[in-house]
């Protein structure tokens, strides 16, 4: 390499490097040195008030890992919420993709109404369910009689679970459908019609061309509704507050409940240090498989 | 130019002028409730002396709020917490009040929450008291004459208002605050086991040497959780404070567990409703049955507040000052912790009264001993029980493991 290239490249790399600092030190500021702070804080007993912090190595981890059910059935309870969301999410997401992508009237109306959820606060929009399961159900109750309105939706311990899910369900559905909307806005409308003439009915058309075509909206829809279901937090803190009993708790509930209720902070550190591995091992192992399947036009 | 240039150093003059006028004291209270009682006390207190008390006012995650404080430097110069355990856990950020003039015009028995080792490290605010609270009117609709005491007595009363058409109890089981408050209720005549001593009690528990599951009235406790859910109404689960208090204000429901800060909200709905309290079942005692009276809310002066000093200034003006006196029984309407105040109008603390005086047994809070962060954690494995996740034996194994970390965790 001749010097004067050498100079060329390293006037290339500082000119890359202030353009980006601002951005680089804000997220240094932000996530990563609070991140460090947190592993840090998860090799300690600390109470989160005291001043004196003790270093005491993996004895964390090792209560962690050995005796601590109600972080095993919070782990439960978040990977069946998992499964449960990002299925029911992604299928309705694009099931409403498709129908709003079609020639019908009214359907700028009907995508906004549908994306209104996702812009409302997930703690309003806990307590808004809460009035409605609890009240609303109530007076719904006594003027119809029907027996679902009936029901426990919040205080009984196998109902909560479904409570939970659909509102998760609900707030979330118009993010996705947006993503899908705009995958299916990419799809060549050369391709389709050449399907139409070959005579594919509307079913095999969807499987065989527009879904793979798609697959890069599929899985960032997947990447991202599956990292937030296992950091789910803000619903089921103000609809249920993990409750009744530990029946709706999850992990990032488990975390707060231990840090800042039972006043353990180190404690409380090496479980989001774990949840974070979790949600890392699943969303790469889950990009990786569905990276293969994307197919280009 | 000139001019706006004038103006600026005018307004900034103004303003300068304005502020130097008083100190502002920053305050984070709890009790949201009082909102109104504060603001006005501040006003009276920034007309009297000049001095503005900036207040700062939140509940559900006062605990974790007031840490985030702490622990940034954004430290405020008064704040508040509970008694017992709390003196503790705050240690590291009170100032003593031992030597301060105006404690001693403090009741001694109010004293006794917040002292360590003889000093004092708050300030007792309220003096309140929780039970049973019932509606008198639908008491003596249904022909209830004879207040329940016993577990059994509170089953036929119970028994007798469902027949009326009237939910028996309201429950607050939505919370895990109430559960607690019921649960340890029950249990309040363990210190006879003890010595009469509920330090004694607590150190066992501290130590290891007694769990909650060779505790054998801890089935008394699950009776009377049970009894509730049974009469609680279809969806016991649901119920939370507000809809403890609508209930029971309109006499849709007969009885709730509560305290006497439930009265504004009670009165707020059914003003002209007529309440009281019931000795609280522990057993089969009749004459055990009593009520949890205490004061527990405190008042804490940070050691390292900008205006420590101005911040004593207004905790003195609350006690000897003739508004200050009376704010508490005549504004919050509740019990006053200071020598001679007046009793105050209202229905529960009159009852909490003359219950004291018919020599009804008192007990205090003495759950505020077990340690900080077990308030929470063990009502939210009593509210499992009661919405039927855990047996009674898993619960108390739940109990112990739950009491045992956060004991360890604190050493």
């Amino acid at each position: 390499m001749t010097p004067g290239r050498r100079r060329a490249r390293r006037a290339r790399w500082l000119e890359f490097l202030w353009m980006t600092a601002p951005a680089v030190i804000v997220i240094l500021l932000f996530v990563e040195i609070p991140f460090v702070m947190s592993v840090t804080y998860s090799f300690t007993k600390w109470n989160g008030l005291n001043r004196a912090v003790r270093f005491i190595g993996l004895a964390n981890y090792k209560e962690l890992l050995t005796n601590d059910p109600s972080f095993v059935s919070a782990m439960i309870f978040t990977l069946l919420f998992a499964v449960l969301t990002v299925a029911a999410i992604n299928v309705f997401a694009l099931l409403l993709a498709v129908i709003l992508d079609m020639k019908i009237r009214g359907k700028n109306v009907l995508r906004a109404a549908f994306y209104i959820p996702n812009i409302i606060s997930l703690i309003v929009i806990g307590y808004v369910w809460r009035f409605i399961f609890s009240r609303g159900f109530d007076s719904l109750g006594s003027l119809t009689h029907l027996g679902i309105f009936q029901l426990s939706w919040l205080g009984d311990t196998h109902l909560t679970f479904v409570s939970v899910v659909l509102v998760s369900v609900w707030q979330s559905i118009g993010f996705y459908m947006v993503i899908y909307i705009a995958g299916l806005q990419t799809v060549p409308r050369e391709l389709v019609e050449a399907a139409v003439i070959d005579g594919t009915r509307p079913v095999s058309r969807f499987f065989r061309v527009t879904l793979p075509l798609i697959m890069p909206s599929v899985t960032v829809a997947v990447f991202y509704s599956v990292s937030n279901a296992l950091k789910t937090f803000d619903v089921i803190f103000s609809l249920t507050f993990g409750g009744p009993g530990t029946a709706t708790t999850s992990i990032a509930l488990d975390i707060y409940k231990t840090a800042f209720s039972d006043d353990r902070f180190g404690y409380g550190s090496a479980k989001s240090v774990i949840l974070f591995l979790l949600i890392l091992v699943v969303t790469v192992t889950q990009l990786n498989a569905f990276k293969r399947r994307e197919v280009q036009a | 130019m000139k001019r706006y240039l004038l103006v600026a150093a005018f307004v900034v003059l103004g303003a300068a002028l304005v502020a130097g006028q008083g100190k502002t004291i920053k305050v984070f209270f709890y009790s949201p409730e009082l909102t109104d009682q504060y603001n006005e006390m501040a006003k009276e207190y920034q007309a009297e002396t000049g001095n503005t008390l900036d207040i700062t006012v939140n509940q559900p995650d006062y605990r974790t709020l007031l840490a985030a404080k702490f622990n940034s430097g954004d430290i405020p110069d008064v704040f508040m917490s509970s008694a017992y355990s709390d003196n503790v856990n705050y240690q590291d950020y009170v100032y003593d009040l031992t030597n301060e003039d105006f404690v001693k015009q403090l009741e001694p028995t109010a004293l006794l929450g917040v002292t360590v080792n003889g000093h004092i490290t708050g300030y007792p605010f309220l003096v309140q008291s929780h039970s049973f609270i019932y509606n008198k009117q639908v008491f003596a609709d249904a022909g209830i004459t004879t207040l329940p005491r016993t577990v059994g007595e509170y089953d036929a009363v119970a028994r007798k208002l469902q027949a009326k058409g009237i939910q028996p109890f309201a429950t607050g089981y939505k919370e895990w605050w109430v559960l607690p408050q019921t649960a340890w209720q029950v249990l309040a005549p363990i210190k006879d086991s003890f010595g009469g001593d509920y330090a004694n009690f607590v150190d066992k528990l501290n130590s290891g040497a007694l769990k909650f599951k060779d505790i054998k009235e801890m089935s008394t406790v699950f009776d009377v959780l049970d009894l509730i859910k049974k009469y609680g109404g279809p969806k016991p689960m649901e119920s939370d404070f507000n809809d403890q208090c609508s209930l029971l204000a309109t006499g849709k429901a007969g009885m709730i567990h509560q305290g006497n800060w439930a009265e504004d909200s009670i009165l707020k709905t059914n003003p002209s409703a007529m309440i009281g309290f019931l000795p609280g079942p522990v057993g089969n005692s009749a004459a055990k049955a009593g009520i949890m009276f205490d004061s527990n809310q405190t008042i804490r002066i940070a050691k390292d507040g900008a205006n420590r000093q101005a911040a004593l200034d207004w905790l003195r003006w609350l006690t000897t000052s003739p508004y200050g006196k009376a704010w508490i029984p005549d504004k919050i309407k509740q019990m006053s912790p200071i020598i001679g105040a007046k009793a105050p109008a209202a229905q529960l603390a009159q009852a909490t009264a003359g219950m004291l005086k018919a020599k009804v047994p008192s007990y205090p809070w003495y759950y505020q001993r077990f340690p900080a962060g077990t308030e929470q954690a063990l009502g939210i494995i009593l509210q499992g029980y009661c919405a039927g996740q855990t047996t009674r034996e898993q619960t108390l194994d739940a109990l112990d493991a739950s009491y045992t970390k956060i004991m360890n965790a604190s050493k």
